[in-house]
C-alpha cells in the first residue's frame, strides 16, 4: 500500500523530470537585470528523473534551469562584447576564473565569438545528500562563429556537451565549473 | 580575332589550372591539419602544418585565446600552458582563407579532493546517517572524468578504524554510512593516490534511553531526580539537554521544564493531595510516580 507521504514524494520526483523551459523564460524574461541587446534568453529544458542520492523539489528545477539559461545568456553576450562585466553573477569559482582569463585573451587579441544559442537539454545526475552541488550533463544546441575584429574566420554548427557543476547560494545556483565534453561521456 | 580568342582561351586554362592548384593546395592543408582527438591538460604538442609562406594561427580555448602569425611548412608548437583547461579547443589557420580543426582536453591525473561531509553533529548509531561526497580534479583544476578509486578512511574517537572504497563517476562519487555506537569526533579522510582531504563530525549521544527518575518527600513539596541521563550505547546525554516533569493533582497540571546538569536532572514540586507525576525527555517517555500530598 503506497503512504501519502511516498505518493507526495512520487509526485516532487514526477514533477522533477519535465520540461520547465516554459516556466523558466516567462520567469526569466521579467526578471529587471541588464540584458546585453540581441541575446535572447536560451531555452533550458531539464531533466531531474534518477537524480541521485538525493530528488529535487521542483522549485529548485525552475531556479536552476532559470539560472543557467541567464549564465548561457551572460557567457554569449561577454564573449561577444569581450567584456567581462557582461559576465554578470550567475558565475563563480574556475568558471568564473577560466571566463575571465579568455575575454582577457579576446580583447588583446581583437578575435571575438558571437553564440547562437538554439537551447539546452541539461539532465541532472547527481545531487549531493547535503544539498551543496548539483551536477549535470548539456546538450547544447549551438552555432559558434568566430570573429577576428569584422573578419568571419569560422563557423561551427555542431551539438556541444558540457559538464556542469552548480551550487547553491543565498538566491541562486551558481554555475561553478563547466567543462565541454566529448560525446562519449553521454 | 582568333589569336585573341586563343589567347583568351589560355589565359582561361591557366587561371583555371591555377584555381585548381589553389583549391588543391589549401584543401590538402585542411586535410593535413592533424590534430590530436584529445590531449591530457598540460601535455604539449606540435601540429604539422604543410605549405610556404606565413599565416595567422589562432588557438582558443575555454581560458584563452591566441593569436599568433606562423610559419606554414614548419610544425606548430602548442605549449602545455596553452592546454591546461579542460575542454574543447579550436585551431584556425589563414593565409588566403582561414582553415580549421578542434580538439578536446581531458583532465591529467587525480591531484585534487574536494571533500563535503554532512551533518557536522550526528546522533550515535543512526544508520545512514553520515554522507560523504569526494569531487576529484587534477593540479590544474579541472574535473578528472576518468573513473578513480577514493578511499574514505574513517577514524572514529574509540574503537577500531576502518576504510570504505568508491569508484567515481564523472569526476564525482559518495558514500553513506551509518554513525558509531560512541560519541566523540569521528574523522573521516577521503584519499586518492597522493589527494587526502579530512574532515572531523562530532557523533553525540541519541536519544535517552531507559529514562527513570526517584522523588524524595518533604512534608508538602517533593524533590524529584533522574538517574544519570544516557542513550541505549550508554553515552551520557549532554548538559543543557531539557527534561520535562509533568505533575497532575487536585490543583490540576503542571509542568517543569528543567536542563541536565552533570547528567541529573532535577526538579521540585509542591503537591496537593494525590499527585501522578512523569518524566520526559525528547520524544522518550520515563517512569511515572504516584504521590500522596500533606495537603
Amino acid at each position: 500500500m503506497t503512504s501519502r507521504a511516498e505518493l507526495t514524494k512520487l509526485g516532487f520526483v514526477k514533477a522533477a523530470s519535465f520540461v520547465i523551459a516554459a516556466c523558466v523564460l516567462a520567469v526569466a524574461q521579467s526578471a529587471p537585470q541588464p540584458q546585453p541587446p540581441q541575446i535572447r534568453l536560451p531555452e533550458v529544458h531539464l531533466d531531474a528523473g534518477g537524480l541521485a542520492p538525493r530528488t529535487i523539489e521542483q522549485l529548485t528545477g525552475m531556479t536552476i534551469a532559470r539560472h543557467y539559461a541567464l549564465a548561457w545568456r551572460d557567457l554569449a553576450g561577454a564573449l561577444e562584447s569581450s567584456r567581462t562585466e557582461t559576465l554578470g553573477e550567475e558565475f563563480v569559482g574556475f568558471a568564473k576564473d577560466r571566463l575571465r582569463q579568455r575575454i582577457g585573451d579576446q580583447q588583446k587579441t581583437g578575435v571575438h565569438v558571437r553564440i547562437v544559442d538554439h537551447g539546452h537539454h541539461l539532465k541532472a545526475v547527481f545531487y549531493s545528500t547535503d544539498g551543496a552541488a548539483m551536477q549535470l550533463l548539456d546538450e547544447a544546441q549551438l552555432e559558434i562563429q568566430t570573429f577576428d575584429g569584422n573578419k568571419l574566420l569560422d563557423t561551427q554548427i555542431v551539438p556541444h556537451e558540457y559538464i556542469v557543476l552548480m551550487t547553491p547560494g543565498a538566491d541562486r545556483w551558481y554555475v561553478r565549473d563547466l567543462e565541454e565534453v566529448s560525446d562519449k561521456t553521454f | 580575332m582568333k589569336r585573341n580568342a586563343r589567347s583568351n582561351f589560355a589565359l582561361c586554362k591557366r587561371l583555371t589550372g591555377l584555381t585548381l592548384l589553389w583549391v588543391l593546395s589549401g584543401s590538402a592543408r585542411a586535410a593535413d591539419l592533424h590534430v590530436p582527438a584529445t590531449v591530457e591538460a598540460g601535455q604539449a604538442f606540435s601540429i604539422p602544418v604543410p605549405g610556404s609562406g606565413q599565416a595567422n594561427f589562432y588557438l582558443i580555448g575555454p581560458d584563452l585565446a591566441v593569436k599568433r602569425t606562423v610559419s606554414l611548412g614548419s610544425d606548430l608548437q602548442i605549449e602545455s600552458s596553452d592546454v591546461r583547461s579542460a575542454g574543447r579547443y579550436q585551431i584556425i589557420l589563414c593565409d588566403s582563407s582561414c582553415y580549421s580543426a578542434t580538439f578536446e582536453v581531458k583532465g591529467a591525473q587525480p591531484a585534487h579532493l574536494s571533500f563535503f561531509l554532512h551533518p557536522s553533529r550526528v546522533p550515535v548509531s543512526t544508520p545512514d546517517s553520515i554522507d560523504a561526497t569526494a569531487f576529484v580534479f587534477d593540479q590544474y583544476f579541472n574535473l578528472v572524468l576518468t573513473p578513480a578509486a577514493v578511499d574514505f578512511r574513517i577514524t572514529p574517537a574509540s574503537g577500531a578504524s576502518f576504510s570504505r572504497r568508491s569508484i567515481t563517476r564523472d569526476g564525482v562519487t559518495w558514500m553513506r554510512m551509518g554513525s558509531t555506537p560512541h560519541e566523540g569526533p569521528v574523522q573521516v579522510t577521503a584519499v586518492l593516490g597522493n589527494a587526502e582531504e579530512a574532515r572531523v563530525i562530532q557523533q553525540v549521544a541519541a536519544e535517552a534511553c531507559g529514562l527513570r527518575m526517584k522523588a524524595i518527600g518533604s512534608g508538602k513539596m517533593v524533590t524529584l531526580e533522574t538517574d544519570p541521563v544516557r542513550d541505549c550505547s550508554g553515552n551520557a546525554l549532554p548538559d543543557g539537554t531539557v527534561v520535562s516533569f509533568t505533575k497532575v493533582d487536585k490543583e490540576g497540571k503542571s509542568t517543569v521544564d528543567t536542563p541536565i546538569k552533570k547528567g541529573i536532572a532535577r526538579a521540585q514540586f509542591s503537591i496537593h493531595g494525590r499527585a501522578q507525576i512523569s518524566v520526559a525527555c525528547g520524544v522518550v517517555l520515563g517512569n511515572e510516580v504516584a504521590l500522596n500530598g500533606g495537603i
